[in-house]
């Protein structure tokens, strides 16, 4: 079996990205820019009452965003949809690839899980035997990864992964592999997550969510704030991409996979296992500490994350090293977070502009890092990391580097 | 090149499997257009898991831990070792439960406790803190080929040098929701029968299975994997099979090209009772290997489809390089003579070097691995 390559490098030839704060990564980087995250009151399940009220929806109409005929998209669940939106983007401006060795790799939590809940309440109603089940069939969480690659005839295979808030980025380590190994030769990965009830009365219950809009790092932080939205990355082998003319957007170096074997929804608290993705992700690159310019963190919020991961960013690359929040303007992807999060880095590495984290009025003593409050920040970023960790321990840590334009 | 191809060892295996096809007592079937799958019976978490942990468990939670204690026996693995498990539904039944809760008790009352085992990565969660496996953990969910995508992510990572060694698994259970969905798309068989004339649906099944895979053998391995393949027919549609029986050609020689090999000895097929993806893979198996087709193995009659992801036909896989004896196709009994393939109906012993294992889902996605006997 061939293993993975290392002196193959793998180059981000696209990128798309639907969330709160933008339908695309134009939007999504102005409001960077600007400062300006979208979090306000939950109205996707009108009629049902929760413990807290925001959230941070995707507010667009994303079948008008949709590239298929309404037929199709009738079958596909909510987390397909705005897959699919994401991937239209990535797909378009990767420009001509071969499709038929596209593989699709894809991070989920939930899948369509909302349009589950909608079944599993009309069949208390209606009986089992009279409740339609067409769309309850995107349900499972390989939906968006087939509803991809059905909408752009891609025959290099289908992955997808719930593993949890880390899924996204594990798609995105898995389809470097895959490429590493010449098992494809495109990879459309990253991740998607639609809002649901289980998910925002789950967090709810287990008190992790906070009342007001989340501050990440803060002394007062109390929680995350749940978001939805999908994003995807192009990859290529670097050879493959130069020799098609492709635009090389930024380059993804290593990864790292680890996990906590800790507890099945608290981090460690020294963060160990973050601290080993992420030397893992340098060791996979060739890279020092050092060379790492920026962390796009994790930073959900919660006390045992910002706190743990902290200490985690401090063991690894040492305390100088900023790190900033970027859930802080479009809140917890869930599943999607790892690839939302990869987009954003690598927009960061191509503008030479760290996100900031949004509403940082005083950072909590065990967060000793500059986390880059309020204001974008223009510097030099030759690589960045971008952290995603979930329940059950699992942490992937993806390292970009940008590429001279 | 160092390094630059490399066979992972199997060194350990641990199964819970179904017991054969049969009428569903778990729930009620009433109304719906199939009745029966393979269940398992008799199965004694106490035995496997302290009692204290099984109270924060699922029952995907329990199977995989109970197969992979199994596997492992007391052994340790080396630091930095990881898990991949595959899963086709996951945790349906868990969120079913919630939402049970939810409509009962109001959104801010659900038990958080069922919140934390909703998550499909639950069972690679608590095999990782029992065994206290700090590598990779991710769970795979593609379908029917859940297992074989998670085994070659999990090869991949133990030979680039990410791990020294895995859990490599499957897990579903049969749930009313998911069973009753299938039955209502016409897509069920309350007797499944692989390759055969009269086939008219598959027949679910669960369980989970576990396999140890290191890079430097602790143990006499049963055997190796030794390459993959991975595509898809996209002439599949959401919940049927394709006809595009090259592509899944293509993907079998190319589990084959990465594993070095120009023949197999035996061909673990995903062949489940379907009537369309059958016929496409028999249609491909005969496209690779011509009039020189090797022993065929239907599996998914005894374990059903789904059963555990795949994984349980890895473990029959595995099971046969150790034993050198193929299993029978049980449910196959009248060859198609539309199908240009027919499985072996009885069981036989078999010198075998290299076999290939297809999962071939509904949807068009493929994933191919061969097992072999021997490090190269």
């Amino acid at each position: 079996m061939r293993t993975p390559d290392p002196t193959i490098r793998i180059a981000v030839t696209g990128a798309g990205i639907i969330c709160s704060i933008g339908r695309n990564k134009d939007e999504v980087w102005r409001s960077i820019r600007e400062s300006r995250a979208n979090i306000a009151k939950l109205t996707r399940f009108p009629g049902e009452t929760f413990p807290t009220e925001l959230a941070a929806e995707v507010d667009a109409d994303v079948d008008a965003l949709l590239p298929i005929d309404r037929r199709a998209a009738k079958r596909m669940s909510r987390s397909d949809r705005l897959a699919v939106v994401a991937a239209s983007e990535a797909i378009a401006q990767a420009g001509a690839f071969p499709r038929e060795r596209a593989v699709v790799s894809t991070g989920t939590s939930t899948g369509g899980l909302v349009e589950g809940e909608d079944f599993y309440f009309a069949r208390l109603v209606r009986g089992r035997g009279r409740t339609p089940v067409s769309r309850v069939l995107q349900q499972p969480t390989s939906g968006p990864s087939d509803a991809v690659a059905r909408a752009f005839d891609l025959g290099g295979g289908v992955l997808s992964n719930a593993t949890a808030c880390a899924s996204g980025g594990a798609a995105i380590g898995m389809a470097a592999d895959v490429l590493r190994s010449k098992h494809a030769d495109v990879a459309i990965a990253g991740g998607t997550d639609a809002l649901c009830r289980l998910t925002y009365s789950g967090f709810n219950v287990l008190q992790a969510v906070d009342g007001e809009p989340c501050t990440p790092f803060d002394a007062q932080r109390k929680g995350i704030t749940l978001g939805e939205g999908a994003a995807y990355l192009v990859l290529e082998r670097w050879d493959d991409a130069v020799a098609r003319g492709a635009k090389i957007l930024a380059e993804l170096c290593g990864y790292g996979a680890t996990c906590d074997a800790h507890h099945p929804t608290a981090p460690h608290d020294d963060g160990r296992g973050a601290e080993a993705a992420m030397r893992s992700a340098l060791a996979e690159a060739g890279l020092e500490a050092d060379d790492v310019d920026y962390v796009n963190a994790h930073g959900t919020g919660t006390t045992l994350n910002d706190s743990a991961e902290s200490k985690a960013i401090a063991a690894a690359l040492g305390t100088r090293t900023p790190a900033s929040s970027s859930k802080s303007f479009f809140g917890h992807t869930l599943g999607a977070a790892g690839g939302v999060e990869a987009v954003i880095t690598v927009l960061a590495l191509m503008h030479q502009l760290a996100p900031p984290t949004l509403r940082l009025n005083e950072a909590a003593p065990e967060c000793p890092l500059d986390y880059i409050p309020h204001t974008p920040r223009p510097m030099a970023m030759r690589a960045a990391l971008s952290n995603t960790f979930g329940f059950g321990g699992s942490n992937v840590a993806l390292l970009f580097r940008a590429v001279s334009s | 090149m160092l390094g630059m191809t490399q066979r992972i060892a199997v060194t350990g295996l641990g199964t819970i499997a179904p017991a054969a096809i049969a009428p569903i007592d778990r729930f009620d079937t009433a109304g719906l257009s199939a009745h029966a799958a393979a269940l398992v019976r008799d199965f004694r978490p106490r035995d496997f898991i302290a009692p204290m942990k099984l109270r924060r468990m699922n029952q995907l939670s329990r199977l995989t831990a109970a197969a992979a204690r199994l596997a492992l026996g007391e052994r340790k693995l080396p630091a930095g070792s990881g898990v991949a498990i595959g899963t086709a539904f996951g945790t349906v039944q868990t969120s079913v439960d919630y939402m049970q809760e939810y409509v009962a008790k109001g959104a801010a009352l659900a038990p958080p406790q069922l919140f934390a085992e909703s998550v499909a990565n639950a069972p690679g969660s608590h095999v990782a803190i029992e065994h206290d496996l700090r590598g990779f953990n991710v769970t795979v969910t593609q379908r029917e080929s859940s297992a074989l995508a998670a085994a070659m992510y999990a090869c991949a990572q133990i030979a680039k040098g990410a791990a020294p060694a895995a859990l490599i698994g499957g897990v579903d259970e049969v749930t009313e929701m998911v069973f009753s969905v299938l039955a209502r798309l016409g897509a069920l068989s309350d007797c499944a029968r692989p390759f055969d004339r009269r086939r008219d649906g598959f027949t679910p099944g669960e369980g989970s299975a576990v396999l140890v895979a290191e890079a430097l053998p602790s143990s006499e391995p049963l055997g190796y994997f030794s390459g993959f393949g991975i595509g898809r027919d996209t002439t599949a549609t959401i919940s049927d099979w394709g006809a595009d029986d090259a592509r899944v050609a293509a993907v079998m020689r190319a589990a084959m090209d990465d594993a070095e090999v120009e023949r197999v000895d035996a061909i673990f097929a995903s062949a489940n009772g379907s009537r369309r993806g059958d016929a496409v893979e028999a249609r491909a198996i005969a496209r690779v290997f011509g009039d020189n087709v090797p022993p065929v193995v239907a599996t998914k009659g005894s374990f059903g489809e789904y059963a555990a992801a795949g994984a349980l036909q890895l473990a029959a896989a595995f099971a046969a390089l150790r034993d050198r004896a193929l299993p029978a196709s049980v449910g196959f009994e009248e060859k198609d003579p539309e199908l240009p393939v027919a499985p072996i109906e009885s069981a036989r012993p078999a010198a075998l070097r290299h076999v290939l294992v297809n999962s071939i889902s509904a949807g068009g996605g493929i994933v191919c691995a061969v097992a072999s006997a021997t490090s190269s």
